[in-house]
């Protein structure tokens, strides 16, 4: 592939590393008894407890992944077996439609690169401390931007396919800004303006479908078809480049592009930095000169952008159809969310993820000559989303319920 | 039920009142309470002494039922019990006044005395059982006043009120001065007297400081590392044994005595002889411009509470002054201003002269002054980033937003600093959550005093340290101020107010109602101006 230098685990994201690698006990009454220990000496033997109980704790972790996911396998195997499918043949399916069949890996690929885009706005937007929620919106707004453009705008295709790109990233963050702009003057909570707004954009896209001068078909002989858009013109597609017979959508390499972009960002830039500082601790932040007003109003609509551009991928690309419709969003930006938080806000865990996402949706497609429902894909992957998000959980309760016992001896 | 407890006082007083043995508490790898033996007996004020850490607290937690222990047997009246839950403690006889108050704001006294309880509520019979309990110990407390209008000292007569209505036989007391003037200190210990000598109640009194321990205990046990270091009548001991055992090495309470709770010798007007540059008491009245003017500020609270009602304060370049007060009066609201973490509603900042921009993020930091905070948890560090990073917070926010963040450097940077700071740590990449409390507090003291401040502002800086740290914070203090730093020093710790500072000011009710030089400074007219009494 000849896209970016972004294998995971490469050091860019070395910071991001470093903060996961476990947490350490979480209660200064532990530490301030593990000073007792050390004493008048100040001596090694806090750091040597903390090192001791961090490889017990990554172990756990491991441990507590595998037991979960093996969990939601068994009993997705038993939902296939309850509705009268065979486990194996469902899975060898999966298996086929999104990376073992010819072309098929080239299709999650394309598949991955909204929820990429979707994940990294994500990722930056929690980091700070935001809730963007209304990714949802923001794909559907942009997808909308760009369709407007590519039909209208009269040139040449590759500079028209650019514009388009660009007036989505417009769309998203301006959809993105309402709720920037009432968090900003207003302090109106984002969690709550990102996703109500995500409604009236499917309303207000559902209006555009309908309009001729906006956003609905101008092709009077297909009258019989309200809330469709017009079809795309060939030449504002986004390109494929062709690998050992796949077809890969170029949006994956700008899903690709922007993740390395934001990984580097986060953990090599003074930008990156502060977004850790505003999301870790606002008031420390404000004490050392980061406000936290304009940065965030930035990273909401810089969240939005790459929304935005997600939609634009979507529909410019070949992972939806040619043409813009009202389901045209087909809950990318919902999952491009789930996404981000599985990948536990780390930009280059969200590319593993999104994949993963990306696989089940094209995987899917092929379970039909199993006689099982491709809904039964939707119930695995929340089965594993589950799985997923259960080890974090149980952790954070147990490390809180160490804090509080230990809260009880500060000796 | 009445107030006169030892109705049972057919118990013989040689059975105490409650027997600890061999007590043991541990905390993953920590070990808070290491075989530690105690008996409480009736009729006594029995002081546990120890540095902050030392097991007071746990062991303290496992009699009141919040902490179960690894192992050891407690008895109450000679018969073994599990304590393992405070309702259990309760119906054993057993009750608390913590440190922190846990009071509801809103309500009136006498609701929160009977706060909890699960029978029919009788109003006039709560007030009225209020006022008797408050009589008899002499405690001044009004029933019908609301607890948000009381200062700390009333709201802790309420908490002690709140503890005696069970008519506990066994009262422990943690840490009750720490938000109490000296004159209110006096007051408690004599209640504890009518609690001992009138009811026979055993009474623990938890306490890091020497002095009070001196003055309110029959006996004395010692605490360190989690063991009993010594233990004996308090009639026996003296300052200088008690300090020794309780810090593990010989100490000298002239210049620790702000560390281990000694109250300077007010009319010892001799100084350490590296206390502070002969300029600094002539700045006051000549010199040239203040590093730190403020003048008339005023801040008021979202609820509309005045926390800052026209402070005027001057600091020179390399003085030490301490703000004085009990905590509550607008101490922290003043830190708050000067860490750009408050707008003034009116009044003004002037750092060497020039007006700085309060609420501003970083503007004070712009204007080099530093700030050790009161709760470097809040606005002092970032626990989940790194100690380099956390050493380098400042510049983090002042570099070109995608400028290459140079992270060889400001490990390299760290390293330094952890060296000549002796800041015990992984190294520069640990997370700083990983530190201990003691070792953060010197990580915000190296970063705040590498960034070459012209004014220091340090809040309770020796709160929840031992001896060891605290002696170190006093140093760093007493070189910063020499170098020609200007120290504001704000603590609810009389003791060390006493101890480093060149001139005092007392806050009250978010005004300063006195000033004076330390030669000057009287303990009983300080304690009465942190009473709000006169000015």
């Amino acid at each position: 592939m000849t896209t970016t230098g972004t294998e995971p685990g490469s050091d860019p994201d070395a910071v991001d590393d470093r903060r996961s690698d476990d947490r350490p006990p979480d209660d200064d009454a532990v530490l301030a008894a593990a000073q007792v220990s050390a004493a008048t000496s100040l001596g090694g033997a806090p750091a040597g407890v903390k090192v001791r109980r961090s490889v017990d704790d990554r172990l756990v972790e491991v441990g507590l992944y595998v037991g979960s996911i093996l969990l939601a396998l068994l009993l997705s195997a038993g939902l296939v077996m309850a509705v009268g499918g065979s486990p194996t043949a469902v899975f060898s399916a999966l298996l086929d439609g999104s990376v073992r069949s010819p072309g098929a890996w080239g299709l999650t690929i394309t598949t991955m690169a909204p929820l990429l885009l979707v994940a990294g706005g994500t990722i930056v937007a929690t980091r700070a401390g935001l809730v963007n929620i209304g990714q949802e919106g923001q794909v559907l707004v942009g997808a909308a931007f760009a369709a407007y453009l590519a039909v209208r705008l009269p040139g040449p295709g590759p500079v028209v396919l650019v514009a388009a790109l660009v007036f989505a990233a417009v769309g998203g963050a301006v959809w993105a800004g309402i709720a920037a702009g009432m968090r900003a003057w207003r302090s109106v909570p984002e969690v709550l303006t990102t996703l109500l707004l995500t409604f009236v954009a499917f309303g207000l896209i559902t209006y555009g479908l309908r309009q001729r001068w906006l956003i609905g078909d101008r092709d009077t002989s297909r009258q019989g078809r309200v809330n469709t858009g017009e079809q795309i013109p060939f030449d504002t597609r986004l390109p494929d480049l062709r690998i050992f017979g796949n077809a890969i959508d170029s949006g994956a390499i700008i899903a690709l592009g922007v993740a390395a972009l934001l990984a580097w960002m986060m953990a090599r830039t003074f930008l990156g930095a502060r977004i850790d500082v505003v999301g870790l601790n606002r008031r420390a932040a404000q004490r050392f000169g980061i406000s936290e007003k304009p940065l965030s109003a930035m990273l909401l609509i810089g969240s939005g952008a790459l929304a935005g551009v997600g939609g634009s991928v979507l529909l410019l690309g070949a992972a939806s159809g040619d043409r813009m419709t009202i389901g045209f969003s087909g809950n990318f930006g919902w999952e491009g969310l789930l996404v981000a938080l599985l990948a536990r806000n780390r930009v280059l865990l969200a590319i593993p993820m999104a994949f993963v996402f990306a696989a089940l949706r094209t995987g899917s497609s092929f379970l039909a000559a199993t006689g099982v429902d491709r809904k039964m894909t939707d119930v695995v992957q929340a089965l594993l989303v589950l799985a997923l998000l259960l080890p974090p959980a149980l952790m954070f309760i147990r490390d809180r319920r160490r804090a509080m016992a230990a809260t009880g001896g500060g000796g | 039920m009445t107030t006169h407890a030892t109705a049972d006082a057919a118990v013989p007083t040689d059975v105490p009142a409650v027997r600890v043995r061999g007590l043991v508490k541990r905390y993953g790898a920590v070990t808070a309470c290491d075989g530690i033996d105690i008996d409480l007996r009736p009729g006594e004020i029995h002081g546990v002494l120890g540095e902050n850490g030392a097991g007071k607290s746990t062991l303290m937690k496992v009699l009141i039922g919040l902490v179960l222990p690894d192992q050891g047997r407690v008895e109450v009246r000679g018969r073994p019990v599990v304590i393992d839950d405070p309702q259990e403690a309760a119906e054993l006889g057993i009750g608390m006044v913590h440190q922190h108050f846990s009071l509801v704001n809103e309500l009136r006294v006498w609701e929160n005395v009977v706060l909890g309880e699960r029978r029919r509520l009788d109003a006039g019979a709560a007030r009225r059982r209020v006022r008797t309990i408050a009589e008899h110990h002499g405690l001044d407390v009004d029933p019908d006043a609301r607890v948000e209008d009381l200062t700390a000292g009333q709201r802790q007569r309420v908490e002690i009120v709140k503890c005696l209505r069970r008519d506990p036989e066994i009262v422990i007391f943690d840490e009750p001065t720490s938000v109490l003037t000296p004159q209110e200190s006096e007051h408690l210990f004599r209640v504890l007297r009518v609690a001992v000598e009138r009811d026979g109640r055993a009474v623990a009194l938890v306490s890091h400081k020497l002095d009070e321990i001196l003055r309110a205990t029959d006996t004395v046990t010692i605490l360190r590392r989690g063991r009993v270091v010594g233990s004996s009548l308090t009639d026996d001991t003296d300052a200088r044994t008690l300090a020794q055992a309780m810090v593990g090495r010989p100490v000298s309470l002239r210049s620790e005595a702000g560390a281990l709770g000694v109250v300077a010798d007010p009319i010892d007007t001799e100084r350490p002889p590296d206390a502070v540059p002969g300029g600094a008491p002539d700045a006051v009245s000549a010199g040239p411009a203040p590093a730190l003017r403020v003048t008339g500020a005023r801040s008021v609270r979202g609820d509309g509470k005045v926390v800052l009602d026209g402070i005027d304060l001057d600091v020179h370049a390399g003085e030490i002054v301490g703000v004085a007060g009990v905590e509550g009066n607008g101490q922290t609201e003043l830190v708050e201003v000067l860490s750009s973490l408050r707008r003034l509603d009116a009044g003004t900042v002037e750092v060497d002269g020039r007006p700085v921009d309060t609420g501003r993020a970083g503007a004070m930091g712009a204007a080099r002054v530093g700030v050790i905070p009161e709760d470097r948890h809040d606005a002092g560090c970032v626990l989940d980033l790194s100690v380099a990073q956390n050493l380098h917070l400042g510049r983090l926010a002042a570099g070109r937003p995608l400028g290459r963040l140079d992270h060889d450097r400001m490990r390299a940077a760290a390293e330094r600093l952890i060296d000549e700071y002796d800041i015990s740590c992984a190294g520069p990449d640990a997370p700083f959550r990983s530190l201990s409390g003691g070792n953060q507090q010197r990580a915000v003291l190296a970063r705040e005093l590498t960034a070459d401040p012209l004014v220091l502002v340090a809040s309770q800086p020796t709160h929840g340290l031992d001896v060891g740290a605290i002696e170190f914070m006093s140093e760093r203090l007493r070189a910063a101020a020499a170098s020609g730093v200007a120290v504001l020093l704000v603590s609810s710790e009389l003791e060390e107010i006493l101890h480093l500072s060149d001139r005092i000011v007392v806050m009250f009710a978010g005004r300063i109602v006195g000033e004076m030089r330390r030669d000057d400074a009287d303990f009983e007219r300080i304690g009465l101006l942190m009473a709000g009494a006169a000015a």
